[in-house]
């Protein structure tokens, strides 16, 4: 809904993502307020903040997959783990720097998703749900069992270095994730106002219906898991190097949960909405990281260490919450408050 | 021959609780067309029930099973009423991700509950060891395995000769074509869902006396939607046989494969399996094939 009296006078002004010139301030504004965040921040809020926008980015990928093209993957945390675990590897016993093991820790994790995606080339819906579950299970486990992996202990990757300037510290890995984050979404955006993005939708919306309109389903469904998984490659690459420790326990079912909630709080099939998602269930992980022991203190019976079954109890009840109320997440209650003060004084 | 009987029976006992957990499953399914991965943890739940009573209160066997039983119909019911009773008319993919949902939140409330500990039962079964020409079994997992068939059985007579359960074969067909012949969508919906609790928590009992009541036995409910799917998630028969397959793949495989290669292929085993099976068959090993339309 556009207010009163705009209008697109070109197909310039038509197709751009940035419309008005306050829209262009708000982006320049946060841009700049972006990278001088870690000045601002305290350090604990600065390592929040990496691990939301590596989520965003995992999310992304999802978002391509399973709210643009409607192939349900609950396998994500698999390809988070194949890209860490390249890149980790490509760097200590290769010696690659981190910039050329960057790119191809998501081509690897893509290259084995299509693998993984090539059931949803016969079977969809629950059956592909359940196939995606068996491949992250698979996954982890051949990552368990492998010795260039090193097993249970994993591996410690070094950070990123430019000549002799190292990546070492929380505020310093910032600039590299908030950078890639940035050039992903942008990414994300566009290949959704594209040939490709359009028939993702096509595909999700009836596949059928697609087919016989003459989108190649095959293609397009393993490109979409492809896409989805390189997003998830690179995601895991800049965690690997942030924590400088992978181990399998990183990668659990919990996660893929955990990203397919953001999708569902955040609303399917939006690009903001992404954004919403992750950053919420952050907060809400937070807040139960603070409140849990106060909780525990008023009431005794919770026990000594709640926060873990607390943070899921409270993420289960969210889910649940969210699918009854806002089946179409934070970005549809966003995209109404934005009519609603538009049309002001009017009704929508 | 000795080891491969011995791992075909385990495989065998433990298949039956697989089968009856996928037999609640593909029984929710049919009626409400939704894939329930809550089940899980409503056994798990169940369990916990019948330890309560017979463990925690020392009230004798049947007692303790008709309450835990009872107590796991009500959880069924709120279930229904509380999450899955707003999403009619919602895609099945949100009912599906609500049962997610479900799982996660009791799943926090089973770790806070348990803080850590596991819980037994006490020895309410013979625990005796049937030996015979070298192979050995336990006398309880046998009862356990019974009380699965005889389970299975009921059910299936229950869905050909009831009304109930013919009600809940036309709502599978149809929602809206069961409701004109006069059959009432919801209270079948709520009943299922009060049956399936019940079920579960025969199964969460049979279950929890092999392995104990702790964090890994939700999971129970996923190898159960695995074992579902292999049967092609419309056919009660077809899950029972491939809850016995599964069990029985899943033990031998793990017998001749741990020594090669250093032991956890019991944890991988079904979902190897469950891809090779989806690759060739996509509508599971007895599942109907859908012919769509646009």
């Amino acid at each position: 809904m556009r207010p009163c009296g705009v209008f697109d006078k070109t197909y310039e002004k038509d197709i751009a993502i940035v419309r008005t010139w306050q829209h262009w301030t708000i982006l320049v504004i946060s841009i700049i307020f972006l990278f001088f965040l870690p000045f601002i921040f305290s350090y604990h809020l600065v390592s929040l903040v990496n691990q939301i926008f590596i989520n965003v980015i995992v999310v992304l990928g999802l978002q391509i997959v399973m709210g643009y093209c409607g192939q349900i993957s609950f396998g994500q945390p698999a390809f988070v783990a194949i890209g860490a675990y390249t890149s980790a590897i490509l760097t200590t016993k290769f010696g690659f720097s981190f910039w050329l093991a960057l790119p191809i820790s998501g081509i690897m994790a893509g290259i084995v998703g299509m693998i993984g995606g090539a059931p949803s080339l016969r079977i969809k819906g629950f059956y592909l749900a359940m196939s995606t579950i068996a491949t992250f299970f698979v996954t982890i486990w051949v990552i368990v069992h492998l010795k260039i992996t090193g097993g249970n202990t994993g591996i410690t990757p070094p950070p990123p270095q430019i000549g002799n300037f190292s990546f070492d510290s929380d505020e310093r890995m910032y600039y590299i994730i908030m950078l890639v984050m940035l050039g992903m979404t942008y990414f994300a955006r566009n290949l959704m106002r594209s040939r490709v993005g359009r028939a993702f939708v096509a595909i999700r919306d009836n596949d059928l219906a697609a087919e016989v309109m003459g989108v190649n389903l095959y293609y397009y469904k393993l490109l979409a898991f492809f896409i989805s998984c390189f997003y998830a490659g690179i995601a895991g690459s800049l965690l690997g190097h942030w924590y400088m420790a992978i181990t399998p326990e990183q990668f659990s079912l919990m996660h893929a949960l955990i990203y397919v909630g953001a999708i569902i709080v955040g609303g399917m099939g939006s690009i903001p909405g992404v954004f919403f998602g992750v950053t919420f269930l952050q907060l809400l992980d937070e807040l139960v990281l603070f409140g849990g022991p106060k909780l525990a203190e008023t009431f005794p019976w919770i026990g000594s260490a709640p926060a873990a079954s607390l943070g899921v109890t409270a993420f289960g009840l969210v889910l649940i919450v969210f699918l009854i109320f806002e089946p179409r997440g934070l970005a549809h209650s966003w995209e109404t408050f934005k009519a609603s003060y538009r049309l002001y004084p009017f009704k929508s | 021959m000795t080891n491969f009987v011995q791992f075909f029976l385990s495989g065998l006992l433990v298949g039956g609780i697989y089968s009856l957990v996928a037999v609640i499953i593909v029984l929710v399914y049919k009626a409400t067309r939704v894939v329930s991965i809550a089940h899980g943890q409503l056994l798990t739940f169940g369990a916990l029930f019948f330890w309560f009573f017979i463990g925690g209160l020392g009230l004798p066997l049947w007692i303790s099973f008709l309450l835990a039983i009872l107590l796991s119909g009500c959880g069924g019911f709120l279930v229904e009423r509380l999450t899955m009773r707003p999403l009619i008319g919602q895609p099945l993919f949100a009912a599906f991700l609500m049962t997610f949902s479900i799982f996660m939140f009791l799943n926090g409330i089973l770790q806070l509950y348990l803080q850590g500990q596991s819980r037994a039962f006490p020895p309410f079964l013979p625990k005796g060891v049937i030996k015979f020409e070298g192979v050995s079994v336990a006398q309880d997992q046998i009862i356990s395995f019974i009380t699965s068939v005889v389970f299975f059985l009921v059910l299936t007579l229950f869905f050909k000769y009831t009304k109930v359960g013919l009600g809940m074969r036309a709502t599978a067909e149809h929602h809206t074509l069961a409701q004109s012949a006069g059959v009432r969508v919801r209270t079948i919906f709520t009943i299922v869902w009060i049956l399936s609790a019940m079920g579960a928590c025969v199964a969460g009992m049979a279950a929890a006396n092999i392995m104990d009541i702790h964090y890994p036995l939700p999971f129970i409910g996923i190898k159960g939607l695995i074992v579902a799917i292999l049967g092609g998630l419309e056919s009660i028969g077809g899950a029972f046989l491939a809850g016995l397959i599964l069990g029985v793949f899943e033990n031998i495989s793990a017998g001749y494969l741990d020594p090669l290669v250093g032991g956890g292929v019991m944890e991988v085993a079904a979902y190897v399996m469950l891809l090779f099976i989806l690759l060739v068959k996509p509508y599971g090993l007895f599942g109907l094939k859908r012919i769509e339309r646009i």
